[in-house]
């Protein structure tokens, strides 16, 4: 389980998340909404410890996130696919995918290297297993992100955005790939301003507004008008989402 | 034969000078390389009271004259330090503590250039800080840094011709002692010069190559 308890995070003087709870278990595809500022990222780097929490607690299969011995063990359970990829540019896709199972998991290489063709043809890139991120394009570069985070079989996925820097028709091939992975069952954390993405393949849906979670709901509930959409902040933001 | 012709020994001579050049500019090169990566390394991993005593020694040698550098340690040295100094441990000593400074200026600005996203993936996914330097910065850093550091070389062997005033029997001061007898001091400095620029040269062609090797990876488009 994925535990977020009480957590507040503050930049300054400014309060970034005010009081997050959210539990994801494993098999649930929850995915978060909110406008932009909202604090999404800020909750998924917390998650995953790139921030450190101002108050509350983070814990993945009970390994709190704020304890650095218990933090390794946590990163080894989760696995996060960037907006703008964060590949990394010196090392070749096949490299990209092996480095942290190897270094990380001390699994075999050649072991890891196998797994991780099968990823890529998995996504349709066998052709690209040692091509450089420069030589992708955003489709490509996300698909390989995603192979990258499946390489460290994690038992939660957390997205952030990963579709938002890329044009329709790249967004189209990354989304399929989710979709896939939410109906294998893969458990996942998903920001996205996909609204309507979200709404088919997610469990739950959790919208945050200036760093509070204002709802958490069952999908129907979140889109029925007496559930989310009675919220004025949130029915604001869908009708915005529609037009947009 | 009057005593101010040149002589075929004195083209030994030249390249005996410009052996102790290269020489001392390779061992110096090696030094200052190791230490100054060294402290960029020790930077990175911002140990406390170490770190700031690197910066304030770097920054003491990169704003003094090496000529006054290696008079420090050529005479003053032995003066305070009642220690005996020759000629060539007096250049090594300088040359390289000059050299590491300019290199650590070098490996900070390197390991500060490579994206800051690549970094907070790493840790995401549970790199160590060894291996974030070791897998995602180091190369990255040798690429980026290579120009700058040959460029640097470059000028480094130009200021081992400083050596020659404590002394040192290298390419400079060879130059000097030939100009003295032959008292034809065009032809002796062009040679000289022109050696220190075929010198220059090679440096130069050694780090291009590598930087070609080192660089494979990126798309550079040009401006
Ligand atoms: N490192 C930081 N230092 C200071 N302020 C920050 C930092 N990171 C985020 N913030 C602030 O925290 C708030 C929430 O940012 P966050 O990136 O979490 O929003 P978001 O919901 O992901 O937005 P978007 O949809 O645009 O990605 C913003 O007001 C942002 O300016
Ligand atoms: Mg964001």
């Amino acid at each position: 389980m994925l535990k977020v308890e009480n957590v507040k995070k503050a930049f300054g003087a400014a309060t970034v998340l005010d009081g997050v709870n959210l539990t994801v278990s494993p098999g649930e595809v929850v995915s978060i909404l909110g406008s932009s500022g909202s604090g999404k990222s800020t909750l998924i780097r917390c998650i995953n410890g790139l921030e450190k929490l101002n108050g509350g607690r983070i814990a993945i299969d009970d390994f709190d996130v704020a304890k650095p011995k218990e933090l390794a063990e946590a990163r080894k359970r989760s696995a996060t696919v960037f907006q703008l990829f964060n590949l990394y540019p010196h090392m070749t896709t096949l490299q990209n995918i092996a480095l942290a199972p190897v270094e990380v998991l001390k699994r075999p290489r050649a072991e890891v290297e196998q797994e991780a063709r099968a990823l890529l043809a998995s996504v349709g890139l066998s052709d690209k297993v040692d091509a450089y991120p420069a030589h992708l394009s955003g489709g490509q570069r996300q698909r390989v992100g995603i192979c990258r985070a499946l390489a460290m079989k994690p038992r939660y996925l957390l997205l952030d955005e990963v579709t938002s820097a890329l044009d329709p028709e790249m967004t189209a091939e990354v989304l399929a790939i989710l979709a896939k992975l939410a109906r294998e069952g893969t458990t996942m954390l998903f920001v996205t301003h996909e609204v309507e993405f979200a709404r088919q393949i997610s469990n739950r849906i959790v919208f945050l507004d200036k760093g509070v979670l204002l709802v958490d709901l069952p999908t129907e509930e979140f889109f029925a008008a007496s559930g989310g959409l009675a919220q004025p902040r949130i029915a604001q933001f869908l009708s915005k989402m529609k037009k947009d | 034969m009057r005593y101010s012709d040149f002589t075929t020994y004195d083209l030994l001579l030249l390249a005996q000078g410009l052996g102790v050049t290269i020489g001392l500019f390779l061992v110096t090169s090696l030094i200052g390389l190791v230490i100054g990566v060294l402290w960029g390394v020790v930077r990175f991993y911002r140990i406390p009271l170490l770190t700031p005593l690197i910066t304030f020694i770097a920054e003491l040698l990169k704003n003094s004259p090496v000529l006054v550098q290696l008079f420090l340690v050529f005479f003053g040295f032995p003066a305070f330090f009642h220690l005996n100094v020759t000629p060539v441990q007096a250049a090594v000593v300088t040359l390289s503590a000059n050299t590491a400074a300019f290199i650590y200026v070098i490996a900070v600005s390197a390991i500060e250039s490579v994206g800051r996203e690549q970094i907070d993936a790493a840790r995401a996914f549970g790199l160590s800080r060894w291996q974030i330097l070791r897998h995602v910065i180091a190369p990255q850093a040798a690429a980026f840094s290579i120009g700058p550091l040959t460029a640097l070389l470059v000028n480094q062997l130009q200021v081992t011709s400083l050596i020659s005033v404590i002394g040192v029997m290298d390419l400079a001061k060879i130059g000097a002692t030939l100009n003295l007898r032959t008292l034809k001091p065009f032809i002796v400095w062009a040679v000289v010069g022109l050696l220190y620029y075929l010198t220059a040269k090679l440096i130069a062609a050694v780090g291009a190559r590598y930087e070609t090797r080192l660089r494979r990876f990126s798309e550079f488009r040009g401006l």
